[in-house]
Formats: structure tokens, sequence, C-alpha cells
């Protein structure tokens, strides 16, 4: 096998020299001159209809360059999946009713962001004031308040339904008959949040030509594009989103926004750029958050611990519009066939409307809180059938070959060798159960296991990612991609790939990106299919380049192109050191002798490019991805017997990445996803009293500090390879790992106290009422 | 209100501004010095983002007044490198994977070089003690602390 220079190796950012000194421009430091700044009012109830908006004070105020309604906008709504079954159902800007606390009602754009705050008091809003419901079960019954009428298809015997999932495969009537034990338990996932650093931000600046001009913390230019396009009434072509530096997203960052809205539209009204920076409060009381799901499972197993059946209820609690709710509800589904062999299965979800805040993905978009429910109770049902953890895991885990109820093919998976080989790095079976042998102690040891998967991109728009690479004059390389770096290191990987199939330097690579007017197309950082789907597109065109580069420099040296290779910028003949040429003669040369052609390589990638569209959100059939990651991990933890205080002491992660292009950039993945996954398990919640958010800062929603911080292992299970000239199959390596760290926690928990949580956070109360439930005193 | 004339030394170089009395060190950097570098991430000094060294100590420049930071010895992130050479600090966050989307890095190496000022050869926990402070949602924090073990061992 050919020897890798650049993919494969822990190659520093591309970006780390500006990052480390504060020249890197995110859009919060973005400024334009005569640039204004925009402000939102927003709901202060929960459901009302909105009778009268009376902005014509707000308008006198000296400084004051523009105030809109929702009688400004053109009515256009949107959504975060817009399809015949859930057709968009949001307003960027109110119209005539709120339905949740921190909608937005109203924008003013003013000469600083004093006067835009004093313009938003003198605006007068009649609301009057709905039923509102806040608690899904409740929003389902026939007598609740409505808050949109239910999609004809979705006429149920409950209320506020915005989405239902149904399928299944196998026949579970025979699945529990057969079965030795039946289990069926809840499990609460909790509401929880992002967190990125750089709040929600956006600088909209329409210009004379009649072009939008956005600067915005997104997680990809082009949906942002469209979205704006459609709810502005511009064509595609006339709004141009650039590229800023953006400082974290983790899901909360896709879909339209209604600050990039209103900044966009009071720019145009203005005809001034226009500038908005969400307060940190208004990112907690308003912005998305992740999504909470119910879970009710049963499941039937054979005495030797097979798995035979299981029925799976999810209820997504969406907020006030369907958000990602709809889309959530669907992965969930994925999220329980993917990880085990299971011959029947039934899964129902159903995404409700409630008065609070609209949800978006949040990394792992459902797994955490669904593999938390699964490997919670896999864990109870190895202990009644007295298996081991491990044990029950290898014989039910998903293995190469398999053929998915979606109809995708598990082609390559490294599932049991994750098992096997983070059992035995850990001692597992060693120090699993100890729980007897530590009674009377007051700090206790647990560990716990959990396994999770998750998919490699999937189809959805722009469905396709390309890139072009150009070489110039000088021997070097531009690299033209629509990819957006949010922190994971896109542009980076990239590079490495540019660099791999030309022989050259990462220093000889420059990055043009994320800007829909300049680069093209890409399917954004928000699928966990960049590295990929991107990558490929990337692969090919610096293939290309490759290729037309050899071609000429094989007539100039009078040899086969099969025989040149190239490096540091110059083509040699293999086994002739002395022949050889530069790339900036070889690109002289196509000039001269190949009517100008100065080498311009193009590639582009779609996964799953013989299926037509993306899988059924109501029935889930139709293929989801070309390739799955799966993950199995261990935690181990410490208890205070005491004081309930749980404490992470060390995540070891085996996973099947397929090959790692950076292994220094997997790791910081894994380290952030097992940080995050210590914070769900253990503390974090959005704290909301009848659609009024109580966690509105980093004090009241406390996120890991370095105190926190988790001893992180790594074991990498390589299952693809990377070969020149043809594409790769890595996997995703940004989301499947909050997964199992917060399941293997909750286990871990177990281990060491006894103590099932079935609602997460597992706050120390929980576990100091769960020893007092079982009758033990603490110690 | 009615601005004020001031002067503030900052990366080693005197400027005259005129400020509005309730704006905050950390406006006044970015948006009036075009130091973009301090971030503000929650503006109620929780997060450590608009960390700037004040005489070497490092300071949440977010909930300082402009007005009252005359006199002082102001180092943001900008005036750490010297010229085209990097500080041992930006070059190990930068090689270890200590940056991803980085927000929080210009605080996190700030307040990094002050615990290395004070203690060269600081320990694991005396690191992790003293960026108590800041927040950071990506990394989990051990990329950041291995690389300011490992700038520590080039500091004497």
């Amino acid at each position: 096998m050919e020897e890798l220079s650049f993919v494969g190796k822990s190659v520093p950012r591309k970006d780390g020299v500006e990052k480390a000194t504060g020249k890197a421009l995110y859009t919060v430091d973005m400024v334009l001159p005569g640039m204004l700044w925009g402000k939102i009012l927003r709901s202060p109830y929960p459901h009302a209809k909105i009778l009268n908006i009376d902005t014509s004070r707000a308008e006198r105020l000296s400084g004051v360059k523009a105030v809109i309604t929702g009688k400004d906008t053109l009515g256009i709504k949107h959504g975060f999946v817009e399809t015949p079954r859930y057709p968009p159902d949001q307003y960027p800007l109110a119209m005539d009713r709120v339905r949740y606390i921190g909608e937005e009602v109203a924008a003013v754009a003013a000469i600083d962001e004093y006067v835009a705050e004093e313009a938003l008091g003198l605006i007068k809003v009649d609301y009057e004031e709905l039923p509102a419901v806040f608690d899904p079960e409740e929003a389902m019954r026939p007598d609740a308040p409505e808050i949109h009428p239910s999609h004809p298809k979705l006429k149920e015997p409950y209320k506020n339904v915005g989405g239902k999932t149904e399928t299944g495969w196998g026949d579970m009537k025979k699945g529990f008959a057969e079965s030795y034990l039946v289990r069926e338990d809840r499990f609460e996932g909790q509401l929880r949040t992002h967190c990125y650093m750089e709040p929600q931000a956006t600088l909209a600046s329409f210009d004379l030509t009649g072009k939008l001009n956005v600067w915005t913390s997104s997680q990809g230019p082009f949906i942002k594009r469209a979205k704006l396009a459609t709810t502005l009434g511009l064509p595609f072509s006339n709004v141009r989103v650039l590229k800023a530096y953006v400082g974290g997203a983790y899901g909360g960052k896709v879909d339209l926004f209604s600050h990039e809205f209103c900044a966009s539209l009071l720019s145009i009204k203005a005809r001034r750029p226009v500038k908005m920076v969400c307060t940190r409060q208004e990112v907690f009381e308003a912005s998305r958050h992740g999504q909470p799901i119910l879970v009710e499972l049963k499941t039937g197993v054979r005495k030797d611990g097979t798995l035979i059946a299981q029925q799976v209820k999810v209820i997504n609690n969406s907020g006030a519009y369907r958000g990602s709710g709809v889309v959530v509800i669907f992965l969930c589904w994925g999220f329980v066939m993917l990880c085990y062999r299971i011959p029947n299965l039934k899964y129902e979800g159903y995404s409700v409307y409630t008065n609070n805040p609209v949800r978006a993905p949040q990394r792992g978009h459902g797994a955490p809180n669904l593999r938390f429910a699964v490997e919670s109770q896999m864990d109870t049902i190895a202990e009644e059938l007295g298996i081991d953890p491990v044990e029950i895991r290898l014989k039910n885990a998903r293995q190469k070959g398999d053929i998915l109820p979606n109809e995708d093919s598990v082609r390559n998976c490294g599932l049991v060798e994750c098992i096997e080989r983070v059992a035995r790095a850990t001692q597992f079976k060693e120090r699993y159960g100890k729980r007897k042998a530590q009674e009377g102690q007051r700090i206790r040891r647990g560990i716990g296991m959990g396994i999770s998967s998750y998919m490699s991109g999937s189809l959805i728009y722009p469905n396709t990612s390309a890139a072009i690479v150009k070489l110039n004059d000088d021997g070097t390389v531009s690299l033209l991609t629509g990819a957006l770096d949010i922190g994971q290191g896109a542009e980076t990987i990239l590079c490495q790939i540019v660099a791999e199939e030309l022989g050259i330097s990462m220093e000889d690579i420059r990055v043009v990106a994320a800007d829909t007017e300049t680069t093209p197309v890409d399917i954004g950082s928000w699928i966990s299919g960049g590295t990929y789907v991107s990558g490929n597109a990337v692969k090919i065109a610096a293939s290309d380049v490759r290729r037309q580069l050899f071609e000429v420099a094989a007539q100039e040296l009078e040899a086969n192109p099969e025989d040149l290779i190239s490096k540091n910028r110059e083509i040699f003949v293999k086994g002739s050191p002395g022949r050889s040429i530069s790339f900036t003669q070889a690109v002289a040369a196509s000039i001269a002798k190949r009517r100008g052609n100065p080498i311009i390589g193009q590639g582009h990638y779609r996964t799953m490019k013989e299926v037509p569209m993306h899988p059924s959100l109501a029935t889930t059939k139709g293929r989801w991805s070309d390739n799955y990651a799966f993950d199995a991990q261990v935690a181990e933890v410490e208890v205070d017997m005491e004081t309930g205080q749980v404490k992470l002491l060390k995540a070891t992660t085996a996973h099947d990445c397929g090959f790692p292009i950076n292994p220094l950039l997997v790791e910081g993945q894994i380290d952030g996803q097992v940080s995050m996954a210590q914070g769900h398990a253990l503390w974090e919640e959005v704290l909301m009293n009848k659609g009024k958010t109580l966690t509105t800062s980093f004090l009241d929603y406390k996120i890991p500090c370095t105190k926190d911080m988790v001893e992180s292992h790594y074991i990498d299970v390589i299952t693809e390879r990377y070969e020149k000239d043809i594409p790769y199959r890595t996997k995703e390596v940004g989301e499947g790992y909050v997964s199992g760290m917060v399941a293997a926690i909750a286990n871990a928990v177990y281990d060491a106290t006894g103590v099932r949580a079935k609602t997460l956070p597992i706050l120390p109360e929980k576990i100091l009422m769960g020893l007092k439930e079982k009758g033990n005193s603490p110690r | 209100m009615k601005k004020q004339l001031i002067e503030l030394r900052v990366n080693g170089e005197t400027c005259e501004l005129a400020v509005e009395p309730q704006r905050t060190l950390l406006e006044v950097l970015r948006e009036d010095l075009g130091l973009t570098g301090a971030k503000e991430a929650c503006g109620t000094g929780e997060c450590g983002a608009c960390t700037v060294l004040i005489d070497g100590k490092p300071i949440l420049s977010c909930l300082r007044l402009a007005i009252e930071a005359q006199g002082w010895e102001i180092t943001t992130i900008e005036g750490l490198a010297n010229g085209e050479k990097l500080h041992p600090l930006q070059k190990a966050f930068i090689q270890y994977g200590a940056i991803q989307c980085g927000y929080c890095t210009s605080g996190m190496i700030l307040n990094a070089k002050s615990i290395l000022d004070e203690n060269p050869k600081p320990s694991k926990e005396e690191i992790l003690k003293g960026l108590e402070g800041n927040l950071c949602r990506c990394t989990g924090y051990n990329k950041i602390v291995e690389a300011i073990i490992e700038a520590s061992k080039g500091v004497d």
C-alpha cells in the first residue's frame, strides 16, 4: 500500500495561527461603514393573539432608522423540514399570534444598541392571552388548547401532534410470545442546550444592486441562503451568504432564525448594513435548545440474553413550531435499530407542539436521550438474567454485512471489536459489579458501558458537495469549497486531502470557503457527512488536477503519466530523480500547449448517489446513509453516598470511525463529546416554568469547566482505507460519542449505587432519594 | 452620556480616546481600537472569553469600565506574539489541538500566560484551578491543559 504523507496524520489546524492570535473574524467582530444595530421585541406571553402593534413612537425616536413587524413581511412561513406532509409552519416574524415566550414580534434598526433598545420600549403591542400548554402529554389530550390545527394526515385521537413516525419490522406478537423475559420501562431525557460560546449573530447588508450580503454565525451558508431568499421573496442569486469564523454551533445554528431574517429585512428597509448580536440571555430564553424526549421501551429477550423484540414509543416536546422535532422522531428509530440485531421491532414517534421555545438539533439529535434509555434497560435485563453487560452487548451487536430495516447495508462495522477492546482496556469484567464489596464505604466506584451508532451524512438540501482546485502560476493551489469550518477542522481536513493527492505541503494551499457566490455548493456542517461527502468532492477535484498536471508533465518529460509522482510542487519520473519539472513549469506548459488551459480541477460528491431523495419521515422507508460509525464507551465514576455527588473519573471511547483523516482532530471531537455527555448525564438542564426559561445564564445553566475535566482515552478501530483515486468511506466522528457516554455514565452510577436513573440529569438528590427508596442508609 | 477623554496603554502603545463613561473596557477595545481578539460570550463575567491582562494579571474586560483602565498596562491577545514570532503558548495551542472553534482561545491563552508567569512549572491541578473561570464547550479542556504543560516545558 502506498505510504500516506498528510492523510491519517495529526496535522495542526490550518486556521490555528489566526485563532491563536485573535485575528480570526467571527460574525460578532464584523463591522461595515454606516452600520446600524438591530434589536428584537419578543413576546412576553406563551400563547396570545396579537390585536394591534403600534410602532409610531419608536419610529419617531431620534436615531431609529427602520422598524418592522409581521406586516412588513411577505408572510411566507419556513420550517426546518418543508415537505407536503410537513409544510412550513413558522413565520420569521409573528403575524397575528404568538406561541411561545420570546417569539419575535417586531424589530428595530438604530444608530447604536442603546437607541435600538430604547425604541423597543416604545413599541406598543396589544395581546389577547390564550390558554397555553407546556407538557407534551398534556398537549396530546383532546381538551388541550390547540397550538396548530393538526395536519389532515395526522388526525389522531391526540391533539397538537406536529409529526408522527411509525414503522417496524418482524412480528411483535411472536417476538414477545417467545420471550423469556419482557421488560417495560419509561425514561425521560431533559431539555438541554448547546451553549456555543459565540452568541447568535448576523450582519446583513443590502446593496444598491439589489443584492443582500449576509454574514451569520451558522453551520453552512447554502441552507441559510435558500431560507433567507425564500422568506424575503428574493431570487437565490440575490442573496450572498459569506464566511465568518463560527464560535461553536453543535446543531444550534442550523435552520433560519428570526434575527437573520430581521437583520436582512431591516437592511433592505434602511438601505444600510444592520448587525444583530443576541445577548446570552436571549440565547437562553428565546433561541433553540435541544430535544427533550420521553421513551417508553418494551423489550423481550431469550434466557440467554438474545434480544428478540423491542417496542419503542418516543414523545418529543417540539415547542411552538415543528423545528427539527419531526426529524428527531424519525432519527430515534435509527438509533433504535442500528446498534443491535433485533428481529422484531415496532416504533412510533410523536412530535408534539407545546407553548415552549422551538427546538433544534443538538449533537446526536435525539441519540443521547434514546441511547440512555436503551442502554440503561439493557443493563437491567442483563442483571435480571445474570449475564455480564459486555456479553449481552456482544451477543446482540450489529455486524458487518447486516441489512438494516431501511435497506441500508452495514457494509462495514467494527462494533464487536469496539466492545471487546474497550472492555479489555478498562478491565471491565473484573471491575464491574463490585457494589457488595464496597458496602459501608462513603465513596464508591462504578463502571458502566454504553454503545451507539450514527450515520455519516444523509440526503438533505442541498444534497451534494462540490469543490474546485486551481493551480496557481507559482505552483501553489487554491481550494474553493462551500464547506464551513465550525471548529471541527473542516478546512484542515480538506487541505490534507489536497496535499495528499498533489504531493504539496499544507502551506501551499489557500482556502476560499463557505461563500455562496464564489464557492461551489456544500452540504454544510450539520449532517455529520462533511469529511465523507465534502472530502470526497475535494479528493476528486484534486485528483483531477493531478491527472491534468501529469498529462502535461508526461509530454514534457517524455514519460508515461503512470510513471510520474509529485512531491514539493515538482513532478518526477519514478526511478529517475533527475527527470522532473516543477508545477510552475507544468502550468506554463499547459497554458502554452493546451490552448491556454491553466489547470483547474473540479469534483462533486453525493452520498447514496443512486438514491433519488431522503427517506420518508413518516414511514422511515428509504435509505439513510452510505456508512455508519459505531462506538462502545466506558465510564468510570465515583459517587459520594452521603451527598449523592457523582464524579466522572475516566472515559474510554472505542470507536469505528472508518479511517481517521486527522487523529488529533478526531481526539478533539471525542473529548468535546465526552465533556458534553458529562454535563448532559449529571447536571445540565434548561429549567422552564409555564413557558418561561428560568436558567438564563452560565451561572444558572452550568456547563463543564476545567475542574470537571475528564481523563479521556481513545481506541481507534480502523475499518476503512484511504487510497488515491478512489472515493474513501470515512465515518462520522462529530456526534455519536455523546450518546454512548451518557448511557455509560448512567450505568456506572447504577453499578456504584444500585440506583437506576430513569430521568436525566442524574442529580445528587435523585441518587439520595433512590437510596432511600431502596431502604439503604447512605452508608 | 457625555464622552470623556481618556488615555489607555494597550500592547505597549498609548491610545487617546473619547468614550462614554458607561462603556466597558471590552467594548472600547473591540469597537474603538479594533482589537476583536477579546470576545464577549456572556457579558456578565461568567465565561472568561473577554479576559485581558492588566499589568500581567487577568481581568474580565466585560466587567470593567474603560475609564477606570487608565494608567494600566493592558495586554490583549493581539499583543502576545512578537511580530511573526508566536508566543510558546500560542504555538502549543496550535500544535496540540487545543483550539477548535477558537472563541474562548484568546481568554484561555492570556489566562494561561498569567499562570505561567506566576509559576513557570505548574502542576495539572494548578492549571485546572487557574482556568476555572474560562469556559470552553468544544474541547473538554484536555488538549488545552496538555498544550499549557507542553508550553511550560519551553519557558524557563
